[in-house]
């Protein structure tokens, strides 16, 4: 405050005073509370001249106060706010339409470098003798924006790693998927180089022969590309899909070297509208699903999951029942817990990370634990894309 | 020598058959435990190479079946599994002439001598 003596803004009443006297105690305590404000606090006339610009605001903006008082507010704001800010005020004045006093909301600063950051402001007005005066309070959000995106990326880390580890604990069944086309490729080669080594006239065969040898580094390469897909580190991207050939890719990729034994009953359901989601996070959603349904229906005499799809209203459901012994009531309590699997193997981290990944997507996982002779039952919901629900 | 090829995968059944008759063998292809259980029972000169994985009957039940008849054949076992599912199909039964896929021809040729 006493900076602006050294602007000498002649309209700014407070301005003169602040040089011509010193401060009253009320106005002590006034400036002492501006300058401890953690808040950016900016109060400006009915011209939306700056009155009072406090130090959290110079730290802010990087402007002084002495520089800024008695000038237009609009030079802390980037040019689309600064076009319309008289107006707004103009607007208020006349309409008394409140757009935004008395409403906190985000908007965007300008720093005196140029930088453009967001900020939460909120703002009241005063009746003053000398006339009406708006009080902004103002709070920096770069450091929960940064936070935020922090967050973001380290929960985008762990789906991550949750689906390398769901690899990783598959590894040895995948190696068996491979095992078989490289060695039907390296018999069908090594059958072609004996029979030439012995001088046998193959001619007639060895077209045939050599299809099948590439049909088998197809098949193998087929397994690599599909698991790579699942592990490769990328953002996620939400798409509009459609959700049933993601999951029977999904229930391909469980299935690699483990389908003896399990009978899988897929039921699709015609004509389900689309779902506006990160294919490959939807796609370890069923992954994690059907390995814990092929894990708990093992454990019945003749094992069987069922793996279907329904509208219920706005959602899109995906249910994964299995015929094992249901979940016991004392494992509920943990069950989408990180770390509280009662599984020897993995890190536990399947259930919750799905439920997240759901929960992102603005849909949940929810379990019928099942028990006296039936198994359980997960249920994924994913909201339908906004162009294809019923509220349109 | 006639040998008996156990195995559900197409790719692997028809190349291994053919590098057999390649090597001058009579063979047969078995797609699953039941069409071997449904032929004609391998004899004591013949081979049997069962696969492990099996739809249906698992692989080790075929083997204990071919060792308790009367005159059993030869047995060679593959598997693409883990040692720890392959021992666990295995277990309690001796002098198994096991070769873990990919498979090759010279570790056909020699195993077929040995076994």
């Amino acid at each position: 405050m006493q900076d602006a003596s050294d602007k000498g803004a002649p309209p700014l009443p407070d301005a003169k005073t602040a040089e011509a006297t010193p401060p009253t105690v009320s106005e002590a305590r006034l400036l002492s509370v501006l300058d401890t404000a953690a808040d950016g606090i900016i109060v400006i006339d009915e011209r939306a001249r700056i009155l009072i610009f406090n130090k959290a605001c110079e730290k802010m903006f990087g402007f002084r106060a002495a520089d800024v008082l008695g000038e237009n507010v609009k030079m802390v704001m980037p040019g689309e706010y600064a076009r319309e800010h008289d107006e707004y005020i103009g607007s208020y004045i006349r309409t008394g339409v409140k757009k935004i006093i008395g409403i906190g909301r985000e908007v965007r600063g300008r720093h005196s470098d140029g930088t453009v950051f967001p900020l939460e402001l909120s703002v009241g007005e005063a009746q003053t003798p000398e006339g009406r005066q708006f009080i902004g309070i103002l709070r920096d959000l770069r450091p929960r924006k940064e936070s935020e995106q922090r967050l973001a990326e380290l929960q985008s880390e762990l789906v991550h790693l949750a689906r390398v580890s769901a690899i990783d604990e598959m590894g040895a069944a995948i190696a068996h998927e491979l095992n078989q086309p490289l060695t039907a490729l390296m018999l069908y080669l090594q059958a072609i180089r004996r029979a030439h080594a012995k001088g046998v006239d193959i001619a007639d065969r060895i077209g045939d022969v050599l299809d099948k040898a590439v049909g088998e580094a197809d098949r193998a390469g087929h397994i690599i590309q599909r698991m790579r897909q699942f592990v490769e580190k990328r953002d996620p991207e939400r798409r509009l899909c459609d959700i049933e050939p993601l999951i029977d890719d999904a229930i391909d990729l469980t299935l690699l070297g483990q389908h003896h034994r399990i009978r899988i009953e897929r039921r699709s359901t015609p004509a389900l509208p689309p779902v506006m989601v990160d294919s490959v996070q939807v796609q370890q959603i069923v992954v994690n699903l059907v390995r814990n349904a092929i894990e708990a229906a093992t454990q019945a005499l003749e094992p069987v999951i069922r793996v279907e799809t329904r509208r219920d209203g706005n959602s899109v459901v995906l249910a994964v029942q299995d015929n094992g012994p249901g979940i016991a009531p004392e494992a509920m309590a943990g069950l989408f817990q990180a770390f509280a699997s009662s599984k020897r193997r993995g890190m536990g981290l399947g259930l919750a990370i799905s439920r997240t990944i759901a929960q992102n997507h603005g849909g949940d996982l929810m379990v019928d634990p099942g028990g006296n002779g039936r198994g359980a039952c997960f249920s994924l919901a994913l909201p339908v894309a906004a162009a294809d629900s019923d509220a349109e | 020598m006639r040998v008996h090829v156990v195995e559900d995968d197409v790719g692997v059944s028809d190349s291994l058959g053919l590098i057999l008759m390649n090597l001058g063998h009579e063979v047969l292809s078995y797609p699953s435990a039941e069409k071997l259980f449904a032929a004609a029972p391998p004899t004591a000169s013949d081979v049997v190479i069962v696969d492990l994985s099996l739809p249906g009957i698992p692989g080790g039940q075929v083997v204990r079946w071919l060792q308790r008849l009367a005159a059993p054949p030869r047995i060679v076992v593959i598997s693409g599994q883990s040692q720890g599912a392959i021992d666990h199909q295995l277990r309690g039964l001796d002098r198994i002439v096991l070769v873990r896929k990919p498979l090759d021809a010279d570790t056909i040729t020699s195993v077929l001598a040995a076994a």
